[in-house]
């Protein structure tokens, strides 16, 4: 996992830099979490459930963040919001009897759960997931995907090959 | 590979490609946090290619959660975050021991208010039950005592042997004073 050196020491189990790691972005964490809390002391509860994840298992889920690929405060913002909602998700199912909810609150919520999604809408952006649809469900030549989207051939064969690795990717990933 | 071959009659498509693309059609995505972490940190700092933000895009479109994630995650950002209170930070701070310890996760329960009110209303419970049965025992004594001696009558109350005696019989088996008294002496 490409990381700086405070975590480099982190997970080779320097108590100092987790400490100071806690420090450092107990703070931002306070300040993600708080939108969603109820009320202070289940911001706190929050905050500690938060970095209670980022160091279970041997820092298991914080050795998964790149900073190629993101810088970590931002990393750890979307963790920490993420991980309070699941948290007040087990909480509500918990602690709240059927009984004790009113009636008008058990009606059907109106807006539909997002429903699972399949392969390629996870995996392809709309743009490559669309020139495989006329590719292979249409039998489009590229020349005539390129006319009908006004882009240059060359571009859907480069998103083409693209879509395929990650799919390949995937698979390859699946039976591995 | 690409997946093409130009050949005499324009582009031609690779079967496994093809076969590739209609497997995809029919497999569920598995969930993968991990990657939609990154994902979501990437698009919430511009740093994803054209496409990969046009996917992350359409994926927002349909996640209300993951898009407030995203935005608070540009605010606060662009932003310096206050600092969070000493227990706070202490709590967090005895997750992990010392290098001394070994790799140690002190996982707290958390206090809830939901389990506090739990406990509490145990608590109230056992201390009403216990509280009826100390009331209904005492009231049981007393109505007891009080009717045994209204049944005795006055005239038989003056000695103070008879009373112990008769104290000790009521306690130990008050209904054969109890009948007895009914029966005026005379034996059933």
């Amino acid at each position: 996992m490409p990381g700086d050196a405070h975590l480099d020491l982190l997970f080779e189990g320097d108590k100092g830099a987790w400490d100071g790691f806690v420090r450092r972005y107990a703070g931002l964490i306070v300040a993600a979490v708080r939108g969603l809390a109820a009320s202070p002391s289940d911001t706190d509860d929050l905050t500690q459930e938060v970095f209670l994840r980022l160091c279970k298992d041997d820092f298991r889920l914080l050795r998964t963040y790149d900073a190629t690929r993101a810088g970590l405060t931002t990393w750890l913002t979307i963790v920490a919001r993420s991980t309070a909602r699941d948290s007040l998700r087990r909480r509500r199912a918990e602690t709240v009897p059927i009984d004790a909810v009113p009636e008008v609150h058990l009606a059907i919520d109106p807006i539909e759960p997002v429903a699972k999604l399949k392969l390629p809408e996870a995996l392809l952006s709309p743009r490559q997931r669309e020139i495989l649809t006329m590719l292979y469900d249409r039998e489009m030549e590229v020349a005539e995907v390129a006319a009908a989207l006004g882009i240059d051939p060359q571009t859907v064969r480069s998103a083409h090959h693209k879509a395929m690795l990650k799919l390949r990717a995937h698979f390859k990933a699946e039976v591995g | 590979m690409t997946g093409f071959a130009e050949n005499s009659q324009g582009p031609r498509r690779d079967l496994p490609d093809r076969m590739l693309w209609r497997r995809s059609l029919t497999t569920d995505a598995a969930e993968d946090e991990v990657a939609r972490f990154l994902d979501l940190a990437g698009y919430a700092e511009d740093r994803l290619d054209p496409d990969e933000r046009e996917r992350v895009a359409a994926l927002l479109a349909l996640d209300i959660d993951a898009a407030s994630d995203v935005a608070a995650a540009r605010l606060l950002a662009g932003m310096a975050a206050n600092a969070a209170g000493e227990p706070v930070i202490a709590r967090a701070c005895a997750l992990v021991g010392l290098a001394g310890e070994g790799r140690r996760v002190v996982a707290f329960r958390p206090a809830t208010r939901a389990r506090r009110i739990a406990s509490l209303h145990g608590a109230a419970r056992w201390g009403s039950l216990a509280a009826a049965l100390a009331l209904a025992s005492w009231l049981g004594f007393a109505m007891g005592s009080d009717a045994s001696v209204a049944l005795r009558g006055p005239d038989q109350a003056s000695p103070d042997q008879a009373g112990d005696d008769n104290f000790l019989t009521e306690i130990l088996d008050p209904s054969t004073g109890f009948l007895r008294e009914l029966t005026d002496g005379q034996r059933t």
